[in-house]
């Protein structure tokens, strides 16, 4: 009990501490790059005295260090500063955006499993001519075709032939659930195809490279026929690794998202980052650098968890 | 001799069936597209869909500054004036305005009954407020420098007077930016109120802003009732909304964008009013040379560029001004250096550069129609032995380095004017001004600049400024290129589009066909 106890807060740990890493990286960049938020906010016509009197009301003639701890002050008290482009509440603009890039994500991540693991075990069983040339022609083309593509050709298909969705309107879930569900799902489908492809040749590769363990030939020698071996033991060993790919995959999937958000036009986090990075507005990416990070953390600290349930020899290596 | 006949029958059966499928294919996105259940449904409930391709930045009128925002923003505030679709000054919240014959005193008389966007009538305080807050300072974003020539506010009743310390002709031009918002005013960022034909309902960060038809305006009532400008950031995401029936319309498209709509939209041609040039930091060698700048001037063919880069839309440009400001254009300046590579040649050996040099074209990366352009002058200064090399720059980087520190030696960008005078687009090229980024230097432009913002006779000033373009020509301050072209695309069904000659989208004007 302790012992998983001291696990977890030493995760966490870790967990805050990159954060705060992350944070000062991201702060540090924005001064090293050119680009002046105050410049960028009053445009072309503003005189220079314009400019450095919104620097001032803006705090950004203060020290870095200075500007840098009141900002993780704040950040830690719950204040997450105002936006210098939009003067509102960082919060009151990121919450939702968030919710919607995260609830994609997990959509895709849930693709990923339902259709991934099962496929792969299958294409390890798979051995005809035509079976094989039909993962070969899918994983290679999933995993070359980049999501912001097969989101143009999506869009176009299911949105404007068929008019499954409607590309460019997302009205959000509370107007309408069922238009923004169906605008998701494409989004969602359009970001897990190339890592359904790479998690079918992952799964596919550990199973063989399993199967030719000594493990699984005592097995077979006891009498136990391959199928069950399969279905007992092996899989079970696969996904360990598996399973850290998938955590990496669930992190990266929120941040592969921005793309895809650009193009079928939905209001998310991702191309909120973007935006805000082109237009400084540091107190924005700040923000949802640092949930991002926690998500990514976050996301290989569950993997871990999980891996330590289906494999004891990992819990014993930790204490 | 008979298996031949038959391959070709076979190409010809083969070659038939495909131009059938993309026959065939385009009709069942036509048919499935819009055409009969979306149009209907947007113009059943009276609604227009608008695409833009960048967000909004404050909604606050005195605050707002990326065109973008002030483009859509027109329906919803007013000044004291604002413009119309001729680009004449017309009363808006004032029912009446003169000026003294000196010049000095610019009399307004209270619309009467106008009310805000919230019912409350307005009133003298609010007008003054709104002056005010651009005029003193305090605001330091609100701040408008035209303003600095009002030296006095004078209020009688429903009359106000403006007098200034100098006469000026811009002036009104520069009151149409003065909109006029309520005193008290709590929540200008997230619910800002005006006096325009549409006032504001709602906006969501980064994806939609929507406007309705405000009942009580005093003057022509907006016909559609509800306008939603949905963002779209990306170039596809604009074009794609426009084909499933999410958009109605989309202004500043490319002819490569509109060329991938159907026989459903209508694409409607305008100018940007904007002057494209690949501009000169005139203090940084060798373009402090006159010589090497008119080389330059005569290397790059503008025709070339609008052929090439922007499917032939665009009005080639020989200075800073655009046709749209008819009064003050000089057509004879556009063809002043005609295309002629061996001129060019023999104009940087002359200044000391027979084989040429390297230099650096810095552009703005977010404006593809610059890049665009960049691009093709680069191959094109290949040809007199000048090695030109794009830097790309995001805008914010381009902001700060380029137009503010005046660090880079060439730039292909578009300067405007966004309220319909001279003075913004030639001001900029005196030695002190604030605002001058090319480094131009020119005694005698120096000299008729300040004559020129001094005229108080408008025809004088007329011939004054096109002295300045003239000079801008003769001594190749910049190399001019074009005024871009405008592609809007509008869906068949919605009539009333109005071309503005400065950068506003006129939403009032717009109904659904029955």
């Amino acid at each position: 009990m302790n012992e998983v106890l001291l696990y977890v807060l030493k995760r966490l740990l870790i967990l805050v501490l990159s954060m705060i890493l992350v944070s000062f990286m991201t702060f540090g960049a924005f001064s090293l790059i050119s680009g002046d938020p105050a410049r960028t906010i009053l445009g072309t016509e503003a005189t220079e005295a314009q400019v450095r009197s919104l620097r001032h009301e803006l705090g950004l003639d203060r020290p870095f260090m200075a500007r840098y701890l009141s900002w993780l002050l704040g950040f830690f008290s719950g204040n997450l500063g105002v936006s210098f482009s939009y003067r509102q509440p960082v919060w009151e603009l990121v919450g939702s955006k968030l919710m919607l890039s995260l609830s994609m994500s997990l959509l895709s991540f849930l693709m990923i499993i339902l259709v991934a693991i099962p496929l792969g075990v299958f294409s390890y069983k798979a051995t005809g001519k035509t079976m094989i040339w039909l993962r070969t022609i899918f994983n290679q083309l999933g995993m070359a075709i980049p999501p912001f593509f097969t989101g143009i050709v999506f869009s176009w298909i299911f949105g404007v032939l068929f008019r499954l969705f409607t590309p460019g309107d997302f009205k959000g879930f509370s107007v309408s659930f069922w238009p923004s569900f169906m605008h998701l799902f494409f989004g969602a489908v359009c970001l897990s195809i190339p890592r359904i492809a790479m998690t079918i040749r992952m799964m596919r590769s550990t199973v063989i490279s399993e199967m030719n363990k000594a493990y699984v030939r005592t097995a077979i020698s006891r009498g136990n026929d391959r199928r069950s071996v399969l279905s007992r033991h092996v899989l079970k060993n696969s996904l360990v690794s598996v399973i850290s790919f998938l955590g990496q995959t669930l992190a990266e999937l929120v941040c592969a998202g921005i793309v895809v958000e650009q193009v079928l036009g939905i209001p998310g986090v991702g191309r909120f980052l973007v935006t805000s990075i082109l237009h400084r507005d540091y107190p924005v990416v700040q923000t949802i650098v640092v949930i991002l990070t926690f998500w990514v953390v976050f996301a290989s600290f569950i993997a871990d968890i999980i891996n330590q349930v289906l494999d004891p020899r990992l819990r014993r290596g930790q204490t | 001799m008979k298996s031949i006949r038959i391959a070709v029958v076979m190409i010809l059966v083969a070659l038939f069936a495909l131009t059938g499928c993309t026959k065939g294919g385009g009709k069942v996105a036509s048919e499935a597209n819009p055409g009969k259940t979306d149009i209907s449904a947007h113009a059943r409930d009276n609604t227009v869909y608008i695409g833009v391709a960048q967000d909004f930045d404050s909604l606050d009128p005195h605050h707002m500054t990326a065109a973008g925002t002030k483009e859509i923003l027109f329906n919803v505030f007013e000044g004291l004036v604002k413009p119309d679709s001729s680009g004449r000054i017309v009363p808006a919240v004032a029912s009446d305005v003169s000026r003294s014959a000196d010049g000095l005193v610019y009399s307004f008389t209270l619309r009467d009954g106008i009310l805000f966007h919230n019912g409350q009538p307005v009133e003298m305080d609010d007008v003054i407020y709104s002056i005010q807050r651009r005029w003193d300072g305090n605001d330091s974003a609100a701040y408008l420098k035209a303003l600095n020539v009002i030296k006095e506010l004078k209020v009688e009743g429903k009359k106000l007077d403006i007098i200034l310390s100098e006469p000026s002709n811009e002036f009104l031009a520069a009151l149409m930016d003065v909109y006029i918002i309520p005193k008290d005013n709590s929540e200008l960022e997230t619910s800002p109120v005006g006096t325009g034909p549409y006032r504001f309902v709602s906006r969501s960060v980064q994806d939609s802003l929507v406007l309705e038809s405000f009942d009580s305006y005093w003057g022509e009532k907006g016909r559609i009732k509800t306008v939603v400008f949905k963002v779209l950031e990306s170039a596809d995401g604009l074009i794609l909304g426009l084909q499933s029936g999410a958009l109605d319309l989309v202004a500043h498209l490319s002819s490569d964008q509109t060329a991938q709509l159907d026989e459903g939209f209508n694409v409607v041609v305008g100018t940007m009013n904007i002057v494209q040039a690949l501009y000169l930091n005139n203090a940084a060698k060798p373009f402090d040379d006159v010589r090497v700048r008119q080389a330059l001037c005569y290397a790059i063919d503008r025709q070339a560029i609008i052929d090439i880069a922007f499917d032939g839309y665009g009005v080639p440009l020989g200075t800073s001004m655009f046709p749209s400001f008819a009064k003050y254009y000089v057509d004879s300046l556009t063809d002043y250096y005609s295309y002629d590579p061996e001129k060019a040649r023999s104009l940087l050996s002359e200044a000391g550069y027979p084989d040429g040099f390297k230099m650096t074209i810095s552009v703005p990366s977010n404006y593809t129609p610059h890049v665009n352009a960049a691009t093709v002058i680069a191959e094109q200064l290949r040809d007199v032995g000048i090695y030109a090399t794009l830097n790309l720059l995001d805008w914010s980087t381009w902001l700060s380095e380029v137009y503010s520190k005046r660090n880079f030696q060439t730039t292909v960008t578009g300067v405007t004017s966004d309220n319909m005078t001279a003075r913004k687009l030639l001001e900029r090229f005196g030695t002190t001004t604030g605002n001058n980024f090319t480094n131009y230097s020119n005694s005698e432009y120096d000299a008729v600049l300040a004559l020129a913002l001094s005229e108080s006779d408008d025809a004088a000033q007329t011939e004054l400024y096109k002295k300045l373009e003239m000079n801008l020509t003769e001594n190749a301050a910049n190399v001019y290129i074009q005024d871009l072209a405008d592609l809007i695309a509008v869906r068949n069904g919605l009539g009333g589009y109005v071309l503005y000659p400065l950068y506003v989208m006129d939403v009032s004007t717009l109904f659904w066909e029955n």
